[in-house]
C-alpha cells in the first residue's frame, strides 16, 4: 500500500502541548568557494493553528532561508544544517528520510512564492498545476482533478475559472496569478502556510486583496501562517505576532501591539522609524546607517554593532542573548531596557 | 497558424529563387569548359563541341541560361538533365534517399545518445560521470571527421570482425540494408552528438535553478517527477531548435562521410558535379538541399509553439 502523509505524521493534536510547528535553534550554513556563509544562526520561533507570524526583516537577514530549511527545499549541497530542530507536531522534519519528507511537502506544509509568473511552470495550463496535486498526492483522476482546480479558482476568487482553467500563467495578471498560486498551496488543506513576501510584486490595491483572501483562507481552515516580508504596512493588519531577523538572528520577536506600540530592539526601532509619515512630509526619511552585514564574516558581538546608534563596548565584543522581556517578548540587545524607555518618554 | 505556414512557404520563393541563381552564377564562374571536360584528356572535335555548346544553351547570356533552367523547374517540374542527357530528377532520386537515410540515421543516434548523454551529466554535475562525459564531448568535437570514420571503420568493420567473426557494422556501401547505416550515420552525427549533449546538459541545469523547478519541490512531487515532467519539458525547446536545424546541415555535410563509407548520396554526386560543370545537376541538389533546410526550419518554428505556449504565431 502507498504511504500517505498521515501514516507518517500523527493526525491534527498529536504530541500534548506542542506547537502546531516549531523551529528550535536553526543553523544553516551554505559551504562555497568564498568560505561558509552563516545565513542562519540559531532562530526559533513556534506557530499555533490559526495564527500568523511574520518574519519580518531586510534581503540576507535569512527569513527566506529558513523557510526553506521548513520546507525543505535547500540545495544540499551547498547548504548545511549544522544545528537545530524543526519539529512540526512533535515531529522533527530534519530527521526524517528524504521519501517521507516529500510526504509533508506541499501536503501538510505549503509555500507561496514571491514571483508567481516565475513560479509557475510556464509550459503547463494552470488547472494542470493545480490539479496534479490531486492526481499525485491524491491519486485521483484527470477530470476529476480538473473539476477540484476549477472549485479551487472559484475559492480565491479567479472570475471565470471554468474557462480559465485551461490558460497558460502568462496569460493571467500579477495579482491572479497569485491567486493560482495560493489555490495550488491550500489544495490539500495544508496545516502550515508559508508566504515568502506574497505581495512584493503586486501594486498596492492587489497587495490588499491578496492578503484579505490569505486572512480570509486562514480564518476557514484555522492553518498556522508563517507570512515573510520586509513590508512593515502589510505586517500590521495580518499578523498576530512577529519575529524580527537580522543577519540570521532573531533580534527581536513580540506580539504585533507591543512593537508598534514600543520596539525593544535598535533594529526594530530604525525599522519603524523609516517608515514614511504624512505627517513628517518634507521632512528627510529616516535609513538606518551602514549596510547588511556581510554574511560570511559576521561582526563580532552583537551583529548590529556597526550600524547601532545605542553601541556600548560590551556590544563589540558579546553577542546578546535573546533576553526575555515577558512571557511573549524578546529582544536580543543588552540595552532593551533603554530602547524601551527611549520609545516611551 | 494557418495563415503563418503559408506566410512561410511565400516567403521560402525569393528564398529559393535567390539560392539558384547564385549557385548557378558561382557555377558559371568556375574556371574550365565542361563541355573539354566531357572529352577527358581528349582534344574535342570544334564542330562537335560547337553543336554540345549549343544544345546546352552554353554560349546564351548568364541570366538567358538562368531562365531556361528556372522557368523549365518551374512550369514542367523539370530539373533538365546533365551532359549524358540523364534527367537530373533521376540523378537525384535514389541519392537523396540514400542521403536521407544516413542524415535521418544521424539524427535519431544525436537525439537518443545527445540527449541522453546530457542529461546524465546534467543531473550528476560536478561529479566523476559529468566530468567524464564533457571530457569525451571535447574529444568527439575536437577530432575530425575524417580520423573518426576511418578508424571507426577500422576498428568497428573490419577488426571486429576478423577477431569474432561476427558482422555486426559493414564496412562500405548499402548493400545490407538499413544496418549499413549505424556506423557511418554516427560517423556523421559525431561533433553534433557532442554538442547536443553539452546542450542539453547546459539547458536542463539551467532549467532546474528555476523557480518553478523549486514550487515543484513544494509541492511534494518526487525528484523524478520534478525533473521528468517540469524539467524536461522546459529544457528541450532549445534542444529542438538545434535538432531542427542539424538536419539540413547533416544532408548537406555528408560529402566526406558518404566517400569514406563508398556511400552512393547526393554528397558524393554534388562533389562529382562540381567537378564535372554539371550546372544543373549541383543547382538541382542545392535547390533540393535548401527546400529541407526551410521546411525543417518551419517545423522546429510550429515545434516550438508546440512546446513553449507563450510562443505565439500571427
Amino acid at each position: 500500500m502507498k504511504k500517505t502523509s498521515a501514516d507518517v505524521l500523527p493526525a491534527v493534536g498529536g504530541q500534548g502541548n506542542e506547537p502546531l510547528l516549531a523551529v528550535d535553534n536553526l543553523h544553516v550554513e551554505f559551504h562555497t568557494r568564498a568560505g561558509v556563509v552563516r545565513a542562519v544562526n540559531g532562530v526559533s520561533y513556534t506557530v499555533a493553528p490559526g495564527e500568523t507570524l511574520a518574519v519580518l526583516g531586510e534581503s540576507g537577514s535569512g527569513k527566506s532561508v529558513t523557510a526553506q530549511a521548513i520546507m525543505g527545499i535547500l540545495d544540499m549541497p551547498p547548504a548545511v544544517i549544522p544545528k537545530g530542530e524543526i519539529r512540526f507536531k512533535g515531529t522533527d522534519l530534519l530527521k526524517l528520510s528524504e521519501h517521507d519528507r516529500t510526504h509533508v511537502r506541499g501536503q501538510r506544509i505549503a509555500m507561496i512564492f514571491q514571483d508567481a509568473l516565475s513560479a509557475l511552470n510556464p509550459v503547463f495550463t494552470v488547472g494542470w498545476q493545480i490539479s496534479e496535486m490531486f492526481r499525485v498526492h491524491r491519486g485521483m483522476s484527470k477530470s476529476e482533478a480538473m473539476k477540484k482546480a476549477v472549485e479551487l479558482m472559484d475559492r480565491v476568487r479567479i472570475p471565470a475559472a471554468k474557462q480559465r482553467v485551461h490558460d497558460y500563467p502568462h496569460q493571467f495578471s500579477g495579482g491572479m496569478r497569485q491567486r493560482i498560486m495560493i489555490a495550488m498551496s491550500i489544495a490539500l488543506d495544508p496545516e502550515v502556510l508559508i508566504a515568502d513576501e506574497p505581495t512584493t510584486a503586486l501594486d498596492v490595491t492587489v497587495q490588499a486583496q491578496i492578503m484579505e483572501l490569505l486572512a480570509e483562507l486562514q480564518r476557514e481552515s484555522q492553518m498556522g501562517l508563517i507570512l515573510i516580508t520586509h513590508d512593515l504596512g502589510v505586517v500590521a493588519d495580518v499578523a498576530d505576532k512577529i519575529a524580527v531577523m537580522y543577519a540570521g538572528r532573531i533580534v527581536e520577536n513580540a506580539p504585533v501591539y507591543d512593537i508598534y506600540k514600543a520596539p525593544a530592539h535598535p533594529y526594530t526601532k530604525g525599522l519603524l522609524d523609516s517608515i514614511p509619515r504624512v505627517d513628517q512630509k518634507g521632512h528627510e526619511l529616516y535609513a538606518i546607517k551602514g549596510l547588511p552585514p556581510n554574511l560570511l564574516d559576521l561582526p563580532t558581538g552583537c551583529a548590529f554593532h556597526p550600524r547601532c546608534p545605542l553601541r556600548q563596548e560590551n556590544c563589540v565584543t558579546d553577542a546578546p542573548p535573546l533576553y526575555e522581556i515577558s512571557g511573549t517578548r524578546g529582544s536580543a540587545c543588552h540595552y532593551w531596557r533603554e530602547v524601551l524607555d527611549g520609545e516611551r518618554r | 497558424m494557418g495563415r503563418y505556414v503559408i506566410r512561410r512557404l511565400i516567403q521560402a520563393i525569393p528564398v529559393l529563387l535567390g539560392a539558384t541563381l547564385l549557385i548557378f552564377c558561382i557555377v558559371f564562374a568556375l574556371p574550365g569548359d565542361p563541355i573539354a571536360a566531357l572529352f577527358g584528356d581528349k582534344r574535342p572535335d570544334p564542330a562537335i563541341a560547337e553543336v554540345l555548346r549549343e544544345q546546352y544553351h552554353l554560349n546564351d547570356p548568364l541570366l538567358l541560361q538562368y531562365w531556361y533552367y528556372i522557368s523549365g523547374v518551374l512550369f514542367r517540374g523539370d530539373f533538365g538533365v546533365n551532359f549524358a542527357d540523364v534527367p537530373v530528377s533521376q540523378i537525384m532520386a535514389g541519392k537523396f534517399q540514400i542521403t536521407l537515410n544516413l542524415a535521418l540515421t544521424a539524427l535519431v543516434m544525436e537525439a537518443v545518445i545527445g540527449v541522453g548523454l546530457g542529461l546524465w551529466a546534467a543531473l550528476r554535475r560536478g561529479k566523476a560521470t559529468d566530468t567524464a562525459i564533457l571530457a569525451s564531448t571535447l574529444v568527439l568535437i575536437s577530432v575530425p571527421t575524417l580520423v573518426t570514420g576511418f578508424v571507426l571503420q577500422l576498428v568497428l568493420g573490419v577488426k571486429v570482425k576478423q577477431w569474432t567473426g561476427l558482422d555486426i557494422f559493414p564496412v562500405a556501401g548499402t548493400a545490407e540494408g538499413l544496418r549499413a547505416y549505424l556506423l557511418p550515420g554516427f560517423v556523421l552525427a559525431g561533433a553534433s552528438i557532442a554538442y547536443l549533449t553539452r546542450l542539453t546538459r547546459t539547458s536542463l541545469a539551467e532549467t532546474l535553478r528555476s523557480d518553478y523547478i523549486r514550487t515543484a519541490t513544494a509541492k511534494g512531487l518526487s525528484r523524478r517527477r520534478v525533473v521528468g515532467r517540469h524539467g524536461l519539458r522546459n529544457a528541450l525547446i532549445p534542444l529542438v531548435t538545434y535538432l531542427g536545424a542539424d538536419l539540413g546541415q547533416l544532408m548537406g555535410g555528408a560529402v566526406i562521410t558518404e566517400t569514406i563509407f563508398n556511400l552512393q548520396g547526393i554528397g558524393n554526386q554534388l562533389f562529382q558535379s562540381v567537378y564535372l560543370r554539371e550546372q544543373p545537376v549541383v543547382v538541382g541538389i542545392v535547390t533540393v538541399l535548401v527546400l529541407i533546410y526551410i521546411l525543417a526550419n518551419l517545423v522546429v518554428d510550429l515545434l516550438y509553439a508546440v512546446l513553449d505556449p507563450r510562443i505565439r504565431y500571427e
